[in-house]
């Protein structure tokens, strides 16, 4: 039958080929082989000539830079800003009380104040007295108090203008405004940065960057700088949390722009003194830099990101660098570097990036940086937005929200950020600030909840709680001035007593 | 040939419409119960995920029954910064907030990120894309506002009555919720 003759040739092949016949079916093998490795051959090529016309890979796309639709080049400010061109005046009249907070964390940058007066020991069920409240644009900046005056930064929204805004001490009524129109969209806050004051003379950082001197009693105008048009510098995203700091006459900032790293300006004139050179690819963080003293050698530190650097303050050498380090880059820096007495650095940040203890250690003229430990935020102390208070040789802060089971808890720890208690579960805050008054820990959670506790290495012992503001995300730093504490929460300032006697305090709140 | 006209009287007429109405009603109550007791099998109850009780642990994309999983990221926009810099979408320590492949967290690129205006971006699931494995959530909880939040899509959901992903839950999120209101939402809105 036809239909069976195939089957007996392949049959009869198979045979050979296990026989190994090496005859007429030697030759049938041999043509079976080179069949069969034809039709391998083929369907190979057909599966890659498949593959090659229908690529599995066709209904992917790439993902590359650029496809949000973006255009590539990041619009500046439009028009030149014309600073300090707006003021107003206002009918408060600076207050005669004593106290003074020159700057973000205080005169010595340690947010640890010495109180004037007793403070209360409880606030009772009404809390302590609010003496006033002002009203202020969306944002996290926080107070600098000098001479009975409250300086603040705020943005206008309806303006469109960055203002420094002096209020009086007493009552909160405004003595004047100082600003400049520029446009600034809402993103979690506008404004967000302690102005500086120091004689006659208060410096403000508005949200991108532009920097005012200002006569610190008439808001008069003295000289303005704009750090993105003349440095280079890239504002940070959320904008600029850098406060300015004063040392004498001269203001120091970090614009880490094109060249400079850090530059000294004249308070008087606002001429620049002395730069730093960048020393790498470095952008401005929303840190502060931060006066230390290290070897006997007064210097300023600031953590940019992508690297960590030590600037001589010293009349002979001020500006120079003298070491740097690029082993702390988080993409997102808020708290400032806390500078421990032994020349230890402790650096953290939020959002994952956890906590790094540094040495830095000075032979002869010569600065070494070593690193001492790098930990998680699960594994030790950490804070992702304030700047953690070094007290009693023990470090504190509030965790922050990867923390793991201790999250949002206020904590103790050692130098090396080994976390010795917690608040408690029972006991969280969030991303507000913290400071010590006197004997006092003062902790303010998101909601404008204040917290005053025992200030002490021992255990986290509470003394009272009282919710001072309705409002959310009361981040902006503290100010104490004498026994009136400032804080703020997104839209509004309030000035607390915390003096021993709130009667007294209350009737004060009577008074014009 | 009949014409319709020819054979058919009033009442004739009137029966038949009486008879194909009730015909067409049993029709549709059929159809509509076999429905409602197709999606539900029968019970006023489906399973949710309670966005304040999610760990993040990563098992919805895993233990589902279904592949992909029935559980999805949505979108809280109202909570939303719409920041240039995300947590939910950018991999932790990004120093050029684009949206270049390596720099986004989401394993299947679910996450779209669309520029509005300086300094926002919208921030959009793809939830043909999504497979509930939380990465995104988990970055903007530690980062941003948490409007990103894991949810049992219904639409998919098989709703078991022994959910396999509630049996893993290390943080006991699932539970019942009514069929009428089946989400649980941040901010309100979604």
């Amino acid at each position: 039958m036809n239909s069976g003759g195939w089957e007996k040739k392949v049959s009869d092949i198979l045979a050979a080929m296990v026989d190994g016949d090496n005859g007429a079916d030697g030759k049938r093998r041999d043509l079976a082989v080179g069949l069969s490795a034809g039709l391998l051959a083929v369907i190979g090529a057909g599966i890659l000539l498949f593959a090659y016309l229908r690529p599995p890979a066709l209904t992917f796309s790439e993902s590359l830079p650029g496809m949000d639709g973006r255009s590539p080049t990041a619009p500046g400010i439009e028009k030149t800003v014309r600073l300090g061109d707006l003021f107003e005046k206002g009918d408060g009249a600076p207050s005669l009380l004593p106290g003074t907070w020159p700057r973000f964390r205080g005169a010595d940058f340690s947010n640890i104040a010495p109180v004037s007066a007793p403070l209360a020991e409880s606030w009772g069920t009404q809390g302590p007295p609010v003496l006033w409240t002002v009203n202020l644009g969306e944002g996290h900046a926080g107070a600098a108090v000098a001479n009975g005056r409250v300086y603040v930064m705020d943005y206008d929204e309806q303006r469109r203008a960055d203002l420094l805004r002096c209020f009086s001490l007493d009552d909160g009524k405004e003595i004047w405004r100082r600003g400049y129109t520029v446009p600034v969209k809402r993103n979690h806050g506008m404004s967000r940065t302690v102005p500086a004051v120091s004689g006659k003379v208060v410096v403000s950082m508005g949200p991108r960057c532009h920097v005012m001197g200002v006569a610190a009693d008439t808001g008069d105008f003295l000289w303005g700088r704009d750090l993105e048009r003349e440095m280079g510098t890239r504002t940070p995203d959320w904008y600029t949390g850098q406060c300015p700091l004063i040392d004498g006459d001269v203001a120091v900032l970090a614009p880490c722009g094109t060249n400079v790293l850090m530059m000294g300006i004249n308070c008087a004139d606002g001429k620049t003194v002395w730069t730093t050179p960048l020393p790498g690819k470095w952008l401005m963080s929303h840190t502060s830099i931060a006066p230390a003293t290290i070897g006997g050698k007064r210097m300023y530190i600031y953590a940019a990101i992508n690297g960590l650097a030590g600037v001589s303050a010293e009349p002979e050498d001020r500006g120079a660098l003298l070491w740097q380090t690029e082993v702390w880059k988080p993409a997102v820096i808020v708290p400032s570097p806390v500078v421990l007495p032994d020349g230890r650095i402790f650096l953290t940040a939020g959002y994952g990036a956890g906590s790094l203890v540094l040495k830095v250690t000075r032979e002869a003229d010569r600065f070494t940086v070593r690193e001492v430990k790098t930990f998680g935020p699960r594994d030790g102390l950490a804070s992702e937005q304030q700047t953690p208070v070094f007290f009693q040789g023990c470090l504190f802060a509030v965790l922050p929200k990867d923390a793991g089971p201790n999250r949002n808890q206020f904590a103790c720890a050692d130098p090396e950020g080994n976390i010795l208690w917690t608040s408690g579960k029972e006991t969280r805050f969030g991303m507000g600030p913290l400071m010590v008054a006197g004997d006092r820990f003062l902790i303010l959670d998101d909601q404008a909840v204040l917290t005053m506790a025992r200030a002490t290495s021992d255990g986290f012992q509470p003394m009272a709680r009282a919710r001072i503001l309705d409002g959310q995300d009361a981040w902006a730093p503290f100010a104490l001035a004498g026994t009136r504490l400032l804080l703020r929460d997104s839209r509004r300032m309030a000035c607390v007593e915390l003096g021993v006697s709130p009667s007294a305090a209350r009737n004060m709140r009577a008074l014009p | 040939m009949k014409t319709l006209n020819q054979n058919l009287t009033r009442r004739e007429f009137l029966r038949g419409i009486g008879r194909y109405s009730l015909l067409g009603l049993l029709g549709w109550l059929g159809l509509t119960l076999g429905r409602g007791l197709r999606r539900g099998k029968g019970t006023e109850y489906v399973w949710q995920i309670d966005p304040e009780k999610c760990t993040q642990c990563g098992r919805c994309a895993t233990a589902c029954v279904l592949s992909p999983s029935a559980v999805k990221c949505v979108h809280a926009y109202v909570v939303c910064g719409y920041c240039n810099l995300c947590g939910g979408y950018h991999q932790p320590n990004t120093k050029t907030p684009d949206t270049a492949a390596e720099n986004q967290l989401c394993p299947t690129a679910a996450l779209r990120r669309r520029f509005i205006e300086e300094p926002y971006y919208q921030y959009d699931v793809d939830e043909a894309l999504c497979i509930g494995c939380a990465k995104c959530v988990k970055g903007c909880g530690s980062f941003g506002n948490g409007s990103l939040f894991l949810q049992v899509r219904h639409d998919r959901c098989a709703n078991c009555n022994e959910c396999a992903i509630a049996a893993q839950c290390p943080g006991e999120a699932f539970a019942r919720v009514r069929r009428s209101r089946p989400y649980r939402l941040r901010g309100g809105v979604a």
